[in-house]
């Protein structure tokens, strides 16, 4: 066992190689690789670090045991900057449950879309350069992951939110598409700022303290090879005290609250949730991918990683609580509302992620079962997500369209999504014993525990809506009969695009079967006492939820309409996304715009232009003044020579006579 | 004896210098200046004589009178009709160049006449000859002038061959209109 | 007489006087004339009187060196590939322009 895992450690760094590798051979050579083999080459190598992730975390588990918190080891490194002794960087992998977990999320959901794709994308004219961005992709989100510092995760942050943005703006000739790459990259760019201004604060106190702790501690931080910037020791329990010492916790709260806001741009949190719903522009396979199993959990991954430094501060847990809380409940509001099936999933995608978010809130070191119960439903929900994507995929491919009144009765059309369209539903709706119910009852218990009575009835209204919305798309895709001619000519999706689905639609069943929090804990000790209401009152919402949209939408007549109508002004707000667009497009446009960036326009244009062009004016005006004086005589010119030189040198005589 | 032999050279040749300068740079017809000039020339030389560089009045009687004069002189017939050699600026010319001409040679009299130059003894000294010369030009030590006079070689292989070039009979080339 | 022609006798200051005198000359010749030749001889004259300021100095300043007559040397061989580069354009204007007349020759004003 030890062999392995030193041979499997060593060889580490492949699980990212393999995905870059893919890059560069399908992005450099698709001209010679012809279609079909950069797109079986990109998957095999994905496939491939997708097998040696799971021996890696097979043999972790194996070697160190599991039921504790598992040891942090940085399995390969490489200086890569070094501003002085102390202050120094290196790229690296970490490897700790945390990361083994999202790190075979990544590559498995990864390796099942390649596969989806390779169906899904055939006959598409940037074939290959989808793979390569897909492979790009696949190597900065594993390269995020396994950062073993803030640096190394801010680079490939970046790099992820690069690789969405060619993705999202993959049909590069349609304007919407072009328009929601540049949000979706503008809008998580502005969160970066706070994430970087997060590591800045965090690295210079943390490197004002290194030292003096290292001291204390005769030297452990040193021997260990610990950098500032290192997660392992910026999440140390010395560090850890001392920020919460650092002017009353101020700092700390501060730096926190710049790191979430980067979190939150890439988890889209409320505020700035905005990109993502419009990100749905790019291929369903990326949807599923990125904007839904991996890169929008990277927020809840980077809270997941500070947990510790978190914990110290309870008033930044308190906001990532409130902030997941509200976004979950309106997300889920939202989505009850929306006829497009991918904006079905993307609001939906929003509130789950508030879910994950929610739950990191509601724990501390007292209470620290959110923790478990956040990562085990980015967990199960990555599978069941991803799996619900891809069932939208084969569903627009089919009907080519993405509005859900166009479809119906497509259960008889395509048994096979239909099938594993239905586990994914009751997965996200919460019925045992998919895995969504499992992961959304320990959250659950997590925030009753935790004495979050409130978050705790949020959670159970969200779950409710949940199956509620779920359900609607359910019924109206698949059961109510064909509202259009495509729908009625449906046919089932090639067998590329059935075998991922069927991989996650078994995932989606079982990963709420493991006893996750023998895997990934917080380390904290804590006690769980069982409260067999949780479960039942999780379980009883989503029944609900689903028995209210079966009312409302599988009837002769829709009764949701007169519903809406009864709703009012209410429905229309919730319909209009709470008209936070708007908001922000009146903010951009009348106010920093107008108040802003045209008076700086006008500035340049009229002042910064109009000195230009005097200069330039003036310079005219002397050369045509001068020109008379260019006879093309070379006479005249030495003759202006010499009086020029003579000139000068009697000058500089004079100057510098010895009177 | 010598020291007053020289002074008597120095005023008769200088005069002879300027005054044929004056006729290289006045007179109207072109082959008259040429030979005007190979005399300031020679005056040079006997200058050079007078400083007590035998071995350079050699060698400008040698390039200069029998080099460059020579050319010139050939050149003045090449292109020679009578027309051209005629050579008269108009008065304004003659004004603005003599003023030009003023304009240097006064700041420079006026600058010599007070400035302090070193009074160093007149007595007749002879100047280092070819021999020191020969060592100086080949020497590639430290007060040497060896890479210069290879570019100098360089430099008069490539006038050579670019005047040999420029001066050919481009017969192939239309003849622009004048 | 010889003493008082041996009191006389040139200094550096009259050297340079004439040797100034003749490179204003020169220089009027450039500045008046109009022929390309008559420039060219000229400037010779010009050259000749620079040239002759180094023997002049050589003598003068450091007699026990040679390095002016060197420098001279040099300048007489830069001169010399100057005169016939110079010449062969003025044989080439003449064969295309049948002019030697500098005033005429301004093509490159425009």
């Amino acid at each position: 066992m030890e062999e392995n895992w030193k041979c499997l450690s060593e060889l580490s760094w492949l699980i990212p190689g393999l995905p870059l590798l893919g890059f560069v051979l399908v992005g450099l050579g698709r001209r010679w690789l012809g279609e079909k083999l950069s797109g079986w080459l990109a998957t095999l190598l994905v496939g491939g670090a997708a097998g040696l992730a799971v021996a890696t975390a097979w043999t972790y588990f194996g070697y160190f045991g599991i039921g504790g918190k598992g040891p942090t080891v940085v399995a390969w490194s490489l200086p890569w900057v070094s501003y002085q002794e102390l202050l120094k960087v290196s790229v690296g992998v970490l490897i700790d449950p945390l990361s083994l977990m999202l790190m075979v999320v990544v590559t498995g959901v990864s390796t099942l879309v390649h596969l989806y794709s390779l169906g899904y994308m055939a006959g598409d004219s940037g074939f290959s350069r989808y793979f390569a961005f897909l492979n790009l992709f696949t190597f900065s989100m594993l390269g995020l992951v396994i950062a073993p510092n803030l640096l190394q995760m801010f680079v490939f942050w970046e790099l992820v939110g690069a690789s969405s943005f060619f993705l999202i703006g993959f049909y590069y000739t349609k304007p919407s598409a072009v328009a929601a790459s540049k949000k979706a990259f503008i809008v998580t760019r502005f969160a970066d700022l706070g994430f970087l201004l997060g590591i800045l604060l965090l690295a210079y106190y943390g490197f004002l303290m290194f030292q003096d702790l290292d001291s204390l501690q005769s030297g452990a931080y040193t021997s260990a090879g610990l950098q500032v910037l290192d997660f392992e020791y910026l999440t140390s329990l010395a560090v850890v005290n001392r920020f919460m010492e650092l002017q009353g916790g101020t700092v700390l709260t501060v730096a926190l609250v710049l790191l979430f806001m980067g979190a939150a741009g890439k988890s889209a949190m409320f505020p700035l949730h905005i990109w993502l719903p419009d990100a749905m522009e790019g291929p369903t396979p990326v949807s599923a991918l990125i904007h839904a199993a991996t890169m929008v959990v990277a927020g809840v991954y980077l809270v997941a990683r500070l947990f510790p430094l978190f914990a110290g501060s309870p008033s930044a847990l308190e906001l990532v609580m409130v902030v997941g809380a509200f976004t979950s409940l309106f997300a889920a509001s939202i989505a009850c509302t929306q006829d497009d099936i991918k904006r079905i999933l993307a609001f939906s995608t929003l509130s789950q992620l508030g879910y994950m978010m929610l739950a990191l809130g509601v724990a501390s070191p007292a209470f620290p079962l959110g923790f478990t119960a956040s990562t085990f439903h980015l967990f199960t929900h990555a599978f069941f997500k991803a799996l619900l994507f891809l069932g939208a995929g084969s569903v627009i491919h089919a009907v080519h369209s993405n509005n859900i009144w166009d479809m119906g009765g497509l259960a008889k059309k395509m048994p096979f999504t239909h099938a594993f369209f239905l586990i994914a539903t009751l997965a996200i709706a919460g019925i045992p014993p998919f895995a969504g119910f499992y992961s959304k009852d320990e959250i659950l218990l997590a925030a009753l525990t935790s004495g979050h009575t409130w978050v705790f009835g949020i959670g159970l209204l969200v779950a409710g809506l949940t199956a509620f919305y779920m359900f609607r798309l359910y019924w109206v895709t698949f059961i109510r009969p064909p509202s259009s001619k495509a729908a009625e000519h449906a046919h089932e999706s090639p067998w590329l695009m059935i075998v991922p689905m069927n991989v996650l639609a078994i995932l989606s069943v079982v990963a709420g079967w493991v006893h996750f929090d023998d895997y990934v804990n917080s380390g904290f000790q804590y006690m769980v006492d069982h409260d067999s209401r949780v479960p039942l009152l999780a379980s009883g919402a989503a029944v609900i939820g689903i028995g209210w949209s079966a009312v409302l939408y599988l009837g002769q007549k829709v009764k949701a309409t007169a519903v809406a109508r009864a709703a009012g002004a209410l429905y229309r707000l919730i319909k209009r996304k709470f008209y936070v667009d708007e908001i922000y497009q009146f903010v951009t446009h009348q106010v920093i715009f107008r108040f802003i960036a045209s008076p700086v326009a006008w500035f340049d244009r009229q002042v910064v232009d109009g000195l230009m062009n005097l200069s330039a004016a003036a310079t005219r005006a002397m050369g045509v003044g001068l020109r008379t004086l260019q006879t093309g005589q070379i006479q005249t010119y030495s003759l202006w020579f010499i009086m020029g030189g003579m000139l000068v040198i009697f000058s500089i005589w004079i100057t510098f006579y010895p009177y | 004896m010598a020291v007053a032999m020289s002074t008597v050279f120095f005023y008769l040749l200088g005069a002879l210098a300027l005054f044929f300068a004056t006729i290289v740079v006045g007179s109207k017809r072109i082959f008259r200046g040429a030979v005007a000039l190979m005399a300031v020339l020679a005056a040079t030389a006997g200058f050079y004589f007078l400083l007590g560089a035998e071995f350079l009045a050699g060698i400008q009687l040698l390039v200069y009178v029998g080099g460059v004069v020579v050319l010139i002189v050939f050149v003045v017939m090449l292109t020679g009709s009578l027309g051209l050699m005629e050579d008269t600026p108009s008065f304004g010319r003659q004004v603005v160049a003599g003023l030009g001409a003023l304009n240097f040679f006064l700041p420079v009299f006026g600058v010599l006449q007070f400035s302090a130059l070193p009074e160093i003894s007149h007595e007749a000294v002879a100047l280092p000859g070819a021999d020191v010369i020969g060592e100086l030009l080949l020497n590639f030590g430290k007060s040497g002038y060896v890479m210069a006079f290879e570019l100098i070689s360089v430099l008069l292989l490539v006038a050579l061959i670019g005047g040999l070039v420029i001066a050919r009979k481009g017969g192939q080339r239309r003849e622009e209109p004048t | 007489m010889i003493d008082w022609l041996a009191a006389h006798a040139p200094t550096l200051k009259h050297w340079l006087i004439l040797s100034s005198a003749l490179f204003a000359i020169g220089l009027y010749g450039v500045l008046a004339r109009k022929n390309a030749i008559s420039v060219l001889m000229s400037i010779e004259i010009m050259l000749n009187s620079a040239v002759f300021n180094l023997i002049v100095f050589n003598r003068y300043i450091a007699p026990k060196g040679a390095d002016g007559q060197v420098f001279a040397l040099f300048v007489i061989a830069v001169a010399a590939a100057e005169v016939v580069v110079g010449l062969a354009i003025f044989v080439t204007l003449f064969n295309r322009r049948k002019t030697l007349d500098v005033t005429q020759v301004a093509a490159m004003k425009d």
